[in-house]
């Protein structure tokens, strides 16, 4: 189990920083620093910065996403601002509007 | 790693959540949050917590929490540190090998043997006019407050202040100078130079004076001067 849940009907403002995985299912403005994977589900808003390992989107995240793992966005997801990872996956059906930055 | 790069499938723990509760919300024990947490839904927190809390439904301070805010919720479970007041509209309960320094506030409090707190405590539905002092005496007495007795209500005390400056000034000298009264109010809110220059002749400036916000830490300037280095850095 992940350690840190951000419920649906939660609304965090501020900075968010886990040394564990976290799982978006509310929202967050703010900031968030992961050591671990940082999972946005459907229905979790992310108004904030990432800095984290994996990334995975099912949600939205508005804000720069960097990962020093992968990012995947997953069908439903939608990502406005710069990805900077290592790998990134875009799946058929998710919205992305942004630059790539992938380390080449 | 290498073998899921190309599957765009969720990854396996995410699952796990869907199923569950959604409305449950988890601090968990390496995470730190410093902002206000609010919504519906219960909340755990192992971790760190900075800010106000507001969550309709139940709050649970884990024994490893650090809780630096104020929580306001339906019924608060304390097993940690909270540094701040609890506000239940249902139970505030206090668990052993709990540390609270804050006000408690709720229908039903309970507080297990083991369980540290120091702050007020107020059973029975929260009156409104609790709520109002509540926020000048944070101001006022948030060190001494904690070492007084229990039996010794703050709330009392209060009330007075806010009305003491409008029953003197007001009803006693409407007509001779309401000028003098009005010019008297601003410099006594801004800057205690210019009070401390004229002598206080009147009782209700001095209370006004108490009234007003603390003097300030940094020296304060006279008035214009940021201006004119404004005009000398040109």
């Amino acid at each position: 189990m992940a350690s840190t849940v951000i419920g649906a009907g939660i609304t965090i403002e501020g900075e968010v920083t886990s040394d564990e995985d976290v799982v978006v299912l509310g929202t967050l403005r703010g900031k968030l620093v992961a050591k671990d994977a940082v999972t946005v589900e459907q229905g979790g808003v992310v108004e904030a910065d990432v800095e984290s390992g994996p990334v995975t989107v099912a949600g939205s995240i508005t804000g720069n996403i960097s990962s020093n793992d992968r990012v995947d966005l997953q069908n439903g997801a939608k990502v406005v601002g710069n990805v900077k990872a290592t790998r990134i996956t875009i799946a058929d059906g998710a919205q992305f509007k942004g630059n790539v930055d992938m380390d080449v | 790693m290498a073998d899921r790069s190309n599957q765009g499938l969720p990854r396996g723990n995410s699952n796990a959540y869907a199923q569950g509760p959604e409305d449950r919300t988890v601090i968990g024990a390496g995470c730190f949050v410093r902002g206000r947490i609010n919504g519906s839904g219960d909340l755990e927190i192992a971790g760190r917590v900075e800010g106000d809390v507001t969550v309709s439904g139940e709050v649970i301070v884990d024994t490893a929490a650090l809780v630096a805010s104020a929580i306001t919720a339906r019924r608060i479970v304390v097993r940690g540190a909270v540094k701040g007041d609890l506000v239940a509209s249902e139970s505030v309960i206090i668990e052993s090998g709990a540390r609270v320094v804050g006000d408690l506030r709720a229908p039903r409090v309970a507080i297990a043997e083991g369980g540290l707190v120091r702050g007020h405590v107020q059973t029975g539905a929260a009156s409104a006019g609790r709520m109002a002092s509540r926020s000048a005496m944070a101001t006022a007495t948030t060190e001494g407050r904690a070492m007084r007795p229990v039996a010794n209500p703050p709330a009392a005390v209060i009330p007075t202040a806010p009305t003491t400056p409008t029953t003197p000034t007001t009803p006693t000298r409407v007509a001779p100078k309401p000028t003098q009264a009005a010019s008297a109010a601003p410099p006594s809110n801004h800057g205690s130079e210019r009070d401390k220059a004229a002598p206080p002749p009147r009782t209700g400036s001095m209370v006004a004076g108490r009234l007003g916000p603390p003097p300030p830490v940094v020296a304060s300037l006279k008035k214009g001067t940021k201006a004119i280095a404004h005009h000398k850095k040109r």
